[in-house]
């Protein structure tokens, strides 16, 4: 599955921060086959794996929801590729920001106009440091993005193992 | 964006913080809001990267703020932007260039010039993301500080109702009082009239520049006339500065505020809640059913009177003016007078102080589980007060419930708090399952006691052990009533009243030695019923040998130290 981004998006990432590149080209990143993405492959057994991580995504659906729900893949919806792009944004920028201690994937739920990005964290640091990353994050997006975000966080004490691989 | 914040908003991380005190939530909102700042500082410090407009149509509180200059030769469009970007230094810097390059500046924008100088005071304002800053020097410039705007107002060719205006309330805002006066005086000279922002920028300067209270309500009722004969019409604001300049002329000001008042309701002034200073009942009547619009910028100040009602209706003991005041609350948008959370605090502790003191224990209840925790968590009084209505009501059963409460909220560090509740519980007997309750309660306070990991650990005192003790006897938790006696060895006190009831428990359960053993306890602590125990015990007990005589070595022991 080689993951290729179209002029349109390049515009968009070219106003990003961490991608300055000017002019259209095609970007592409590294190769993944369809059967090695997003599966953890069986180990010695000491490797603890979350649900959301042991199930492959041939389970989506079954098994598992999705991770980002939105409504540009429904018939006669466009958007599609410009929600993935921004999802991406996101996961990088609250992994970044909230470094350690998210407890699992984020789960992000477009409603109209406004975006929910729901985290579990661990609890690694003292409860005001979050209000303050998750008010400045909140604001920040809202800038970036121009519509209301809203994130909804879960503390958990440690992470959820489902079995070890 | 900000007003429309959702006005219930409150700490929302589940399971980790122990939000049920006030102050880390305040602590946490405060967090939450400087993290907002700290985000709106990047996006105006480099706003290039959030001019990509999505939004369709254009929201534009959400776009970045142009902090920045962009005009700077030297033309009226420049002085323009400088105005409205509030950079007062760089106005009048462009103001004095224009006027050396012999450009006319047009009276409305001198007149908006004058207006900004004499809003900020001659310095620039802080910037609304960059971190607080100490405004204590503000305050020094009052009286330098409006050469700029005097300076200006001079040079000026021509000069209206407007400019005069502006110098006025500049130097009313930062005291140059007397100034005012003179500015007022030299614009009736020049055959102009004032308006009604000039009259109320006088009116609250007219306590300042006068000493006695009958001066200085001469000097208002004067303005007033004057106001009349130039034929402006006051506005609720003007009412507003008269009842505040009222409050600064001691006791002749209250017998003046009703028929200002009255004044007031003549005009059908929309009422602002500012207005009802020291005024009750009549205004509760007035106002009931009314929506108030915080109209006054020094409706800040309102939160005290909602609290002076509250003040007033405890003083009178009065339950239905509470709930009538209540009761407001809850039309339109008088919820926003509570104030911040330190003056919601105030409200509703002083709201459930009166409840507790007046109203029967299920009224109490209801309010309880309504305001707690989700309006206000109590101090320790308000818990108190808890306790004493239970008291009143014979409601003591509730005590174990009310102790989860107390621990939830922090307060279990409150040794009064504690003991008070101690001695509720151990004061009489009460039927079986809720004595087996008040034990386990008990229990677990003892446990409280005995932590060793907390930061101030809490100092047994006499009353709270006997307390517990008695509680545990009456519940027939013998031994561990046992177990408190050593307890009180460890903390140096003394048992005196317990003595008795641990000989009528262990009567009950026929244990010889263990009375012996209480009367050798009692010898150890000296008490002086110990005697009378020796007595009772060689009476009522069948000892042993053995028995007896340890008993009579402890007779000729406490009979040789007496």
């Amino acid at each position: 599955l080689i993951f290729v981004s179209f002029q349109t998006v390049c515009r968009q990432l070219n106003s990003t921060l961490w991608l300055n590149v000017g002019g259209r080209s095609i970007h592409s990143s590294a190769v993944c086959c369809k059967n090695r993405a997003a599966r953890i492959r069986v180990g010695k057994g000491d490797r603890p794996v979350t649900y959301e991580q042991a199930l492959h995504p041939h389970q989506i659906a079954h098994r598992k929801g999705w991770l980002s729900q939105h409504t540009s893949n429904l018939q006669g919806e466009d958007g599609a590729a410009d929600r993935t792009v921004e999802d991406l944004f996101i996961r990088r920028l609250i992994y970044g920001t909230f470094h350690g201690c998210l407890a699992d994937e984020l789960v992000i739920k477009r409603r109209g106009n406004l975006l929910v990005i729901c985290a579990l964290m661990l609890q690694k640091l003292p409860p005001h440091k979050y209000y303050f990353l998750v008010g400045y994050t909140e604001e920040l997006l809202s800038h970036f993005y121009k519509c209301p975000v809203k994130m909804e966080i879960q503390m958990l004490e440690e992470k959820s193992v489902y079995k070890y691989l | 964006m900000d007003d429309l914040r959702d006005p219930t908003e409150r700490a929302y991380i589940q399971n980790y913080s122990i939000y049920f005190c006030v102050r880390p939530q305040k602590l946490y909102s405060l967090a939450q809001e400087s993290g907002r700042t700290a985000a709106k500082y990047f996006i105006n410090t480099y706003p290039k990267y959030f001019q990509k407009d999505f939004a369709n149509p254009h929201i534009p509180c959400l776009m970045p703020e142009t902090l920045e200059l962009q005009v700077n030769e030297v033309s009226e469009a420049a002085l323009i932007e400088r105005i409205q970007l509030r950079k007062v230094k760089a106005a009048v810097d462009m103001y004095d260039q224009l006027l050396q390059a012999g450009t006319p500046v047009s009276l409305d924008l001198t007149n908006d010039l004058l207006d900004l100088i004499s809003l900020y005071g001659d310095c620039d304002p802080a910037r609304g993301d960059a971190p607080e800053q100490r405004t204590e020097e503000m305050v020094s410039l009052t009286l330098t500080s409006n050469n700029n705007a005097e300076r200006i107002f001079n040079m000026m060719p021509e000069r209206n109702r407007r400019s005069y205006g502006a110098l006025i309330r500049g130097m009313v805002k930062h005291g140059a009082y007397s100034k005012a006066f003179n500015t007022y005086t030299d614009l009736l000279n020049n055959r102009l009239t004032g308006d009604v922002h000039i009259f109320n920028a006088l009116i609250s300067a007219a306590p300042e520049v006068r000493e006695k209270y009958v001066e200085k309500w001469d000097l208002i009722v004067d303005l007033l006339k004057q106001m009349a004969e130039q034929k402006v019409k006051p506005t609720l604001l003007t009412f507003n500065a008269v009842l505040k300049a009222l409050r600064r002329c001691g006791s002749l000001g209250r017998t003046q505020a009703f028929p200002v008042i009255n004044e007031m309701k003549a005009l059908g002034i929309a009422t602002s809640a500012q207005g009802h200073t020291e005024i009750l009942q009549d205004v509760l009547s007035e106002i009931s059913g009314k929506s108030f619009t915080a109209q006054d910028p020094d409706d800040g100040i309102i939160k005290t009177q909602i609290h002076t009602f509250l003040l007033f209706t405890d003083s009178l003991c009065d339950i239905e003016q509470a709930y009538r005041v209540h009761s407001l609350l809850g039309v339109g948008e008088n919820w926003k007078l509570l104030g911040d959370s330190y003056y919601q605090s105030i409200y509703y502790g002083r709201f459930f102080n009166l409840l507790c003191m007046m109203e029967h224990i299920d009224v109490v209840l209801k309010w309880y589980k309504e305001l707690i925790p989700s309006l206000y968590y109590p101090n320790s009084q308000g818990m108190r007060d808890l306790l004493q209505a239970l008291d009143t009501d014979n409601r003591l059963d509730l005590i174990p419930q009310i102790w989860k409460d107390i621990k939830r909220m922090g307060h279990d560090n409150k040794t009064e708090l504690v003991e008070e509740m101690l001695s509720l519980m151990a004061r009489e007997n009460q039927i079986p399952e809720v004595q087996q309750s008040f034990a386990d309660c008990a229990l677990d306070v003892k446990a409280l006691y005995t932590q060793t990991d907390r930061r101030v650990p809490l100092s047994w005192s006499a009353g709270s052990l006997s307390s517990i003790t008695s509680i545990l006897l009456a519940a027939e938790r013998t031994q561990q009533a046992w177990e408190m006696l050593k307890l009180f060895k460890l903390a140096n006190r003394v048992p005196e009243s317990l003595m008795n009831q641990f000989l009528e428990s262990v009567k009950a359960s026929n244990n010889a030695q263990q009375a012996v053993e209480l009367v050798q306890i009692s010898a150890s602590f000296c008490l002086s019923i110990t005697p009378n125990l020796m007595e009772r015990v060689q009476q009522e007990f069948d000892l042993t040998e053995e028995q007896r005589n340890t008993l009579s070595d402890l007779e000729s022991s406490t009979a040789m130290s007496d």
